[in-house]
Parts: structure tokens; sequence; C-alpha cells
């Protein structure tokens, strides 16, 4: 048999998520969010700039039960991708890399990113 | 770009139930089988079979169910894959030497994650006792995988002390704390479980060194004797060799050998920027 045709090992089907994997993969995921808030924020501006029926109009679609979810998700995400920023520029020092400290820092920065979100909501 | 998805010829198809010839304690292993001589799908004589099933008569790899009684025979997964190569289907392939952790021939992946078979106890595991060959690698025959890549990058990185002064007459001596840099760094077997287990690796692994490889670059850096460092920083500096590591961590939790790829990797990553 060809080495060519040799079949590929299974491998995201297979292999058991555990925090390492998922947490690096939703900071991924809540940057990619962001970037794509950074757009909602930058029509938001815009109707701003544009005068008071615009803003009106983006000010009721962002208050709507539809809006206020979206915009609930994108502030944990938002706290999320903070609180794991740190934890990678700690990483990028030189410290933290033992498995319970991993799994400590982990486990702060998801608790303190629902904390944050939680209080931002209701302050 | 990465590709999620697993080709048309590794698509996994359910395979054939064996069961052990004494019954004393039971326990369902379901093992990952391929067969390179086999031919087309349900022939074994090499000739291509359609059987209507969607795969065209491919040789796809299969699972097997083997019930194995784990009374019979040793309490790690390696004894339990041994015994069903000598009681119950002879064609199961795998590799194996020491037995005890140190060769790092018999690396696979064991209920979800990479370790050795022969250090991992079966009684540890709940539930079937799923075994695959390591991740995102060509699959020679079973759970025998193809790891030429992995060895290559290996010689990349040089392992071996390079130094441009003539030789001492004598030894070249380390102090106590230089010799202890190299502790975690020394013990790898290079058994290839954290590179298989690092997504990054999956996705890049033509380019990107993969733990393991990195970890040997950082055991030959760390070295007092070693003079080579700044060609070894050098070569290193690169947007995928060293960079595509983003401190996913998969490699250190699923280090058989307790060792800690990702720090090492750091600290290349913090030699570099000092240069």
């Amino acid at each position: 048999m060809s080495a060519a045709s040799r079949p590929l090992s299974p491998h995201l089907q297979i292999y058991r998520p555990q925090l390492t994997s998922v947490l690096s993969i939703l900071h991924r995921g809540s940057g990619i969010i962001l970037a794509l808030g950074a757009l909602l924020v930058a029509a938001w501006l815009a109707a701003v700039a544009a005068g008071p029926a615009a803003y009106l109009a983006a000010h009721g679609l962002l208050n709507s039960w539809a809006g206020k979810t979206l915009l609930f998700l994108w502030t944990l995400c938002t706290f999320y991708h903070l609180c794991n920023g740190v934890r990678h520029l700690v990483w990028d020092a030189g410290y933290g890399f033992g498995l319970p400290a991993a799994y400590a820092s982990g486990k702060i920065a998801l608790g303190a990113a629902v904390a944050l979100t939680v209080l931002a909501w209701l302050l | 770009m990465a590709e999620f998805k697993l080709p048309a010829n590794s698509k996994i198809v359910s395979g054939k139930t064996y069961r052990d010839a004494t019954a004393a304690r039971l326990r369902t292993v379901r093992v990952y089988r391929f067969d390179p001589d086999r031919g087309g799908d349900g022939d074994d004589n090499g000739n291509s079979n359609d059987n209507g099933d969607g795969n065209h008569g491919r040789n796809l790899p299969r699972i097997d169910t083997y019930q194995v009684d784990v009374a019979a025979c040793g309490p790690m997964v390696l004894d339990v894959i041994i015994r069903i190569k000598n009681h119950i289907d002879p064609t199961l392939t795998f590799r194996r030497s020491c037995r005890e952790g140190i060769c790092g021939s018999c690396a696979m992946n064991i209920d979800g994650v990479n370790t050795l078979a022969c250090t991992q106890p079966a009684a540890a595991i709940s539930g079937d006792i799923k075994i695959y060959p390591l991740p995102h690698l060509p699959v020679v025959k079973d759970l025998v995988a193809d790891l030429s890549n992995f060895y290559a990058q290996y010689a990349s990185v040089k392992p071996w002390l390079q130094a441009g002064e003539p030789a001492p007459g004598r030894e070249r001596l380390q102090s106590e704390q230089q010799r202890e840099k190299l502790d975690g760094l020394y013990e790898c077997i290079l058994c290839a479980c954290c590179s298989t287990s690092c997504p990054s690796y999956w996705w890049n692994g033509d380019k990107y060194l993969g733990p393991a490889a990195l970890l040997q670059a950082y055991r030959f850096i760390a070295d007092s004797r070693d003079e080579a460092d700044g060609e070894r920083l050098a070569q290193l500096d690169d947007a995928f060799k060293l960079y595509r590591c983003h401190t996913i961590m998969n490699c250190t939790k699923t280090c058989p050998k307790g060792l800690n790829p990702a720090k090492a990797i750091a600290e290349i990553k913090k030699a570099v920027a000092k240069r």
C-alpha cells in the first residue's frame, strides 16, 4: 500500500475534551465574536452620528429581547477573553505551567468572567 | 487551513466482535483496526467489492470489539491487548517493547487521551476500553501510526551537544545547578503522546515542530555544555516552527512521564525574545 493512501487516524472525533483544550478554543471563539461585536459598536456609533431617528431605531433594536441577549453574550465574551488573556500574559512571563496551577487559573478565569458579566449587568 | 473532518478514506466503519475463551471477568475493548493488505469492503482477498453501502468498496478502518477476560491477564491496557493478540485475534498489530514506560513504543490513544498502554491500568478506565492509534497521523496498520515526520522534526533540532572549541583533555564538567536545569527535560522518551495530543500540531504538523521536538530543542538550549544556543534560537524563531504553540496545554496534560513541554516551549519563547 502506498504511503499516500494511508488513512488518517481520528483526532477531534475521539480526543477527550478537557479544560486545557476547551478554554483554549473558547478563547479563540470569544475573540472572533469580539471582532464581530466591534462591527456592531461601529454600527451603533454610525447611528448616533446619523441623527435621532437612526439612533432611536438602533436603540430599539438593541433594547429588544434578542438585542439584549446578544449584548449579554458579547459582555460574557469580552470578560472571558480579558480574564483568559491575563492568564496567557502570566504564561508568557513563564509562570503557572504546572498542571494544578493551569487548572486553577483556568477555573479562576472562567469564574471571574461570569462574575464580571453578572456585575456589569446588575450595575 | 485546518481540516476538521476525516478524509473519505479514513471514515471508520463498524467491525467484528470477538469473545475470549474464558469469561471470569469480561471487559469490552473497542479497537481501531486498519489492514492495508485488505481489498475493498468486506473482502479479504484483495478484490474490490462494492456492497452498496455508499463506501464504494473502499478499504476503510473499522472498530472491532473484543470481550476480554481481564482476570486472565496483567493489569495494564498493554496486557489486555497482548491477551487479545495471543488468545483471541493474532492479526491485531501494535508496537510494544519494554512494558515499563521507558521505550515509548506502545503510545496510543486510550479512553480519549494519549498515553502508554503499559503504564495505563485497565481498572482506571470506566466502561468500555476504547483504543485508537495516536491522533492525526497516517495509519500503517491497526494501532501502528507513521511517525516519520515526527522523527524528522526531532532530527531538525539537532539533538546533540555542539561545541565550537576544541575538546578539552577531560570531561566537560557541570555544576549541580547547571545539571539541575536538565531535570524534566532529559527524561523525554519521544513517545509522541504530547505532539499528537496538540490541536495546533494536528492542523499544522507539517510546519509546526510540536511539543516533543521543542522540548528536546530546549533540552540542548538549557545545557551549559552546548555552545550553539544562538543558532538554535535563530532556527526556532519562526512563525510556524515555534509560534504555532498557543499554550493549549494538552501536551503537559497528557505526558505519560509527567514532563512539561508547554513550560519548555515558553522558556524557548522567552529566550528568543531576550536574544
